[in-house]
């Protein structure tokens, strides 16, 4: 197959799930990137996590156990959307574990992604208004009629569906009116016995029943009505797509910008927008308009890398963590060091993201991470590519070591000067021979040292 | 070791409960020692400990929170424990599925031992995870992830072993927990096979009980299985939340769904923490007595019921109340049922 083809896959594999190792990778793009479409976007046809085995050999119910496991099932899965999805809402619909205390719904809601995140805006938007950890995050418990909380109404039109400038405060007001009485039950508290589940409750009692106007709808209009008529607004269609631009296609400013600076590819965004309004917000034809767009082909490392893919991604690249083992509590932690708590974004926007998620210290644990990671020379991932490099059983010339190591770690392009920084060690340490297990294990590390410093460049941090 | 005539079952009653959240955290199994000491084995990413507790509960026995082991790979120290046993000693024996070995204590909490290397040879550990004495203390070690059962001196020294992967009678899928009754009959959960089966002590099969599924007799997932001095036998179906019971030729007889009631710790504890207090008043508290996914359930002899509650972080105790029948206290067998009822 084309080097391009390959390349192509691999971009694909980054953005629509958390990279590939390299036989995976060769798996898929024989496939051909169409059909792997397709593949992605109905993970249905795909055989699902192993539940039975996450619940058997991870015990514990900490948030680090918690964002552990999901880190195994996006290193494992063989439906990566589903779990992208949920991360790209979890970014969008963002709730914090500080504030709710209760991981059986800050979790639950990731599950709930996990379950809805590829089906239609309506049906996200109306079972996240139904969602314990949204109600309590936006106070909506407290949403009582004569008293209304409008925190919910509000974020509901400015950071889920619509974006500034698409609706008054007025619209705000009868929207958080419609919400009145959408609360959460009661659960068992912490002590002694564990977390129990909240569920959605309606609590007629508190719900305002009275005339309420809300874009233009007059009537008594509940919480479904509200999120019915925000679906059908092209605003919303183009808030979601301009979110979707920015999580899968390239960065774009940060979201409280969107209302003053025009997206730096409408056209693309455009396409999505489209297949929302054929569609009636389904989000599989969303995300098959841009996957299948030219500009989203053309956007290879066009985005920094958040925290959860880097990690994610070198994972898949050493191999690891295809059965349960222990560990997984690291890499909540990692991403931690590096801006990004998994269930815990800062605030209601969720995460910064582009190159606000690089600074000295984030890039410092980014590189650190990766080094750290790739210097075990048993890992399968590593041990794979070593293998390849010294397929041919002879001498593999700097220039062939520096390329080919840059293949294995992507396909991952490289500016000349980075590229002659890789070359002047490769030069420095000469020919590798993998002539015999001797000459082999002299070349081990070498090849480990090569590939860290590969994650180590700039080039490296981009998805 | 004879077995009773026949039995009447006269109850089960809910005992008690013992531990709470910090003291008992992830209960994945217990061992039971001499003058009612009780060994709970905790388990979760973050730690990994046996805590002595005592069955009177009495805060002076347990104050002193003693724990024994500790996360980590060194001697002493466990990562993934599974199941633990204690011999007619009280030194304490502990499968580990990350460090493929068996551990052992004395019964001061002392390291004594470690054996098992990872590999799938003779006397080769993958997984291990349930672990039981047979009459003559040697330890049967339920070999995961090759799928098989292996025998050894409570040294480690290899003695035998049989099962290969696969869903045929004798075959095995990920099984889990073993136990060995009286008469020296081996029980031992075919996990993912959603079944349990008995063999002699040769190895050699017997029956099998149970299906996939959540209808009486049916398993999703079982973990545990514990066989009583009259043979009936107790399986943790860990994914239906329950303990099922069946008689000692593996009929269905009754399932526990859980009954458990505050324990001694969790009472003082609420006692001084006013809002939790307040907001159980305001909570549904019907679903805090069921178990939630238990890990084991083992018996001791004086026919109590231990069921570590494994998501509830507690252990939920029952007492078995049957009564030995004689031949003249029970009819002989029926060829079919009848509507007869006197």
């Amino acid at each position: 197959m084309a080097d391009n083809d390959l390349a192509l896959m691999a971009h694909l594999l980054r953005r629509a799930g958390f990279g590939a190792a390299r036989s995976e990778l060769e798996e898929y793009a024989a496939k051909g990137y169409e059909a792997v479409v397709e593949e992605l976007l109905n993970p249905e046809d795909s055989p699902p996590v192993e539940e039975d085995i996450i619940d058997r050999y991870y015990g514990g119910e900490a948030p680090t156990i918690w964002v552990g496991k999901w880190f195994y099932r996006m290193i494992g899965t063989k439906r990566p959307l589903v779990e992208k999805m949920a991360l790209f809402w979890h970014h969008v619909l963002a709730t914090g574990i500080n504030k709710t205390e209760h991981l059986p719904s800050s979790g639950g809601q990731i599950e709930l992604f996990q379950r809805i995140g590829m089906s239609d805006v309506r049906t996200v938007l109306l079972e996240v208004s139904k969602d314990p950890a949204m109600i309590y995050w936006l106070d909506n418990h407290e949403n009582r009629k004569g008293e209304p909380n409008e925190n919910y109404g509000r974020e509901l039109l400015e950071l889920f569906s619509m974006g500034v400038g698409n609706y008054t405060e007025d619209d705000i007001k009868n929207a958080a009116r419609a919400f009145t009485g959408w609360t959460i039950t009661q659960p068992i508290p912490l002590y002694p016995q564990g977390h129990f589940k909240s569920e959605f409750q309606f609590s007629q009692g508190d719900h305002d029943e009275g005339e309420k106007t809300f874009l233009g709808h007059t009537g008594n209009l509940n919480g479904d009505d509200i999120v019915d008529i925000v679906v059908k607004q092209p605003a919303t269609a183009n808030f979601l797509a301009r979110h979707m631009y920015n999580f899968f296609v390239a960065d774009e400013p940060q979201v409280p910008a969107w209302s003053v600076e025009p997206p730096q590819d409408q056209e693309t965004i455009d396409t999505i927008v489209k297949a929302y309004m054929e569609t009636d917000g389904d989000i599989v034809a969303m995300l098959r308009a841009m996957f299948n767009s030219d500009s989203f082909k053309n956007a290879q490392f066009k985005k920094v890398k958040n925290p959860t893919e880097l990690v994610a991604g070198v994972l898949k690249l050493v191999g690891t963590y295809r059965f349960p083992e222990p560990g997984v509590v690291a890499f909540g932690a990692a991403t931690t060091l590096m801006g990004q708590t998994l269930l815990n974004p800062p605030t209601v926007e969720g995460w910064h993201t582009g190159k606000e998620w690089i600074d000295g210290g984030t890039l410092n644990e980014r590189i650190n991470f990766a080094v750290n990671e790739i210097g075990d020379a048993g890992k399968p991932g590593i041990q794979d590519i070593i293998n390849r490099l010294g397929a041919h059983g002879g001498s593999v010339s700097p220039e062939e070591f520096t390329d080919k190591a840059l293949d294995l770690v992507g396909p991952l392009p490289v500016d000349d000067k980075t590229h002659a920084a890789l070359m002047e060690y490769a030069e420095s340490v000469g020919s590798l021979d993998f002539s015999s297990d001797e000459a082999r294990e002299e070349a081990t590390p070498r090849v480990i040292h090569m590939l860290q410093m590969i994650a180590a460049t700039r080039e490296f941090q981009f998805a | 070791m004879v077995r009773p005539h026949g039995l009447l079952r006269a109850g089960f009653p809910f005992l008690k409960t013992l531990g709470m959240r910090r003291i008992t955290n992830f209960p994945a199994d217990v061992a039971f020692g001499a003058e009612g000491r009780i060994y709970i084995l905790l388990r979760t990413e973050v730690d990994a400990e046996i805590r002595v507790w005592h069955f009177d509960d009495a805060e002076s026995l347990t104050d002193q929170l003693i724990g024994i082991g500790g996360l980590g790979k060194d001697d002493g120290k466990m990562t993934w424990p599974v199941q633990i046993i204690a011999d007619a000693d009280e030194n304490l024996f502990v499968s580990d599925e990350a460090l493929h070995r068996i551990t052992s204590f004395n019964m001061d909490g002392e390291f004594v031992a470690n054996w098992g290397e990872q590999g799938s040879e003779d006397g080769q550990l993958n997984g291990p995870s349930g672990i039981a004495f047979d009459a003559d203390g040697n330890v049967l070690v339920v070999d995961t992830l090759n799928h098989r059962v292996q025998k050894f001196t409570s040294a480690g020294k290899f003695i035998s072993k049989w099962g290969s992967f696969g869903s045929e009678p004798g075959q095995f899928n990920m099984p889990w927990g073993i136990h060995v009754d009286e008469l020296g009959d081996v029980y031992v959960v075919d996990w993912r096979n959603d079944r349990i089966q008995k063999f002699n002590s040769d190895g050699e099969f017997v029956f099998e009980i149970g299906t996939s599924g959540n209808g009486d007799g049916q398993f999703n997932r079982p973990t545990g299985v514990a066989v009583d001095a009259d043979g009936d036998i107790y399986v943790a179906d860990c994914g239906n939340n329950r303990v099922q019971m069946f008689n000692e030729h593996g009929r269905y007889l009754q399932k526990f769904l859980g009954d458990a009631t505050l324990s001694r710790v969790a009472r003082n504890y609420m006692l001084t923490n006013a809002f939790p207090n307040r907001l159980r008043d305001m909570a549904n508290l019907e679903q805090e007595k069921l178990l939630r996914s238990p890990k084991s359930v083992r018996v001791d002899a004086e026919g109590r019921m231990y069921v570590p509650d494994y998501r509830s972080y507690r252990v939920q105790v029952y007492q078995k109340e049957a009564i030995h029948l004689t031949e003249q206290q029970l009819a002989p067998p029926l060829r079919a049922p009848t509507l007869q009822t006197v």
